[in-house]
């Protein structure tokens, strides 16, 4: 079981996942747009979220895949 | 372990630093620019120190208010002069602002082999990672000039971050531990 964890505006929540094959950045980020919208994601449900919400966010796969992180990009550090 | 070398001291660098003044090995700063008054909203600087460069402002203050052992080179780091900077560096932080300069730390430690540490903040001032250079990709901004987090509205995330770096630099000194997190507006997460 995989974990899909969103970081949006500030706030992140946890998803399981079950993926039976690799899935692209593309899909980690239609699939998050649904879960938020959906409410599936406890403590992070926008029911109007955009289609295009996540289209500059980051995909990290971590643990061999087992953790993705979808999070805004972080450019600064001054 | 002697030398820890703080690379950007603006919003996390002077944060964090101020938060390892408990730490034995001699904190080391570099940064070019100058502290302006916009910059006392956000970064651990001082009203006197307006004017002055960053690293040397930051060493005066820890060294005058702390007695922490400090060093300061108020110079702009590249690929010329990384090795001159970093070589005798025991841990690297990266607080820089821009992708060139954290493309140049990474190539440096991975081919010296040196122990570096990234901390990096959204553009919104709302999330905030700290992670090894192992697992570290550097983010481009959205668009070239893109806003930073330079007013006072996004300083208890920054704090927060500081906070959190802080912490994974003393881990790192203490028992060579290296631990990622991430950090939002109400929780620090470890990955």
């Amino acid at each position: 079981m995989a974990h899909l964890n969103i970081t949006f505006n500030g706030l992140s929540a946890d998803y399981p996942l079950e993926l039976d094959a690799h899935v692209t950045d593309a899909d980690d980020r239609r699939i998050a747009v649904e879960h938020v919208r959906s409410g599936a994601m406890v403590a992070l449900h926008v029911p109007h979220l955009a289609d295009n919400a996540f289209d500059n966010f980051v995909v990290d796969r971590m643990q061999n895949g087992m953790r993705i992180y979808l999070r805004p990009k972080v450019p600064f550090g001054a | 372990m002697k030398r820890i070398i703080f690379c950007g001291v603006g919003a996390l660098g002077s944060t964090a630093a101020v938060l390892c003044r408990n730490l034995e090995p001699t904190l080391v700063f570099v940064d070019f620019d100058r502290v302006e008054s916009k910059n006392l909203l956000a970064q651990a600087f001082v009203k006197l120190s307006v004017g002055k460069n960053k690293a040397e402002a930051l060493k005066a203050q820890l060294l005058n208010f702390h007695g922490t052992k400090c060093e300061a080179f108020g110079v702009r780091l590249g690929a010329e002069n990384v090795e001159q900077l970093c070589g005798a560096a025991d841990l690297i932080v990266d607080c820089f602002d821009n992708l060139a300069s954290r493309t140049v730390l990474s190539t440096f430690a991975r081919a010296k082999n040196k122990a570096l540490v990234h901390a990096a903040i959204s553009g919104d001032g709302t999330f905030g990672i700290v992670r090894w250079d192992e697992r570290f990709k550097p983010d481009a901004e959205d668009q070239e000039g893109q806003a930073t987090c330079e007013g006072g509205e996004h300083l208890p995330l920054i704090g927060q971050l500081g906070a959190a770096l802080a912490r994974v630099i003393q881990d790192f000194v203490k028992g060579g531990e290296r631990r990622d997190v991430m950090v939002g507006l109400k929780a620090v997460t470890p990955t």
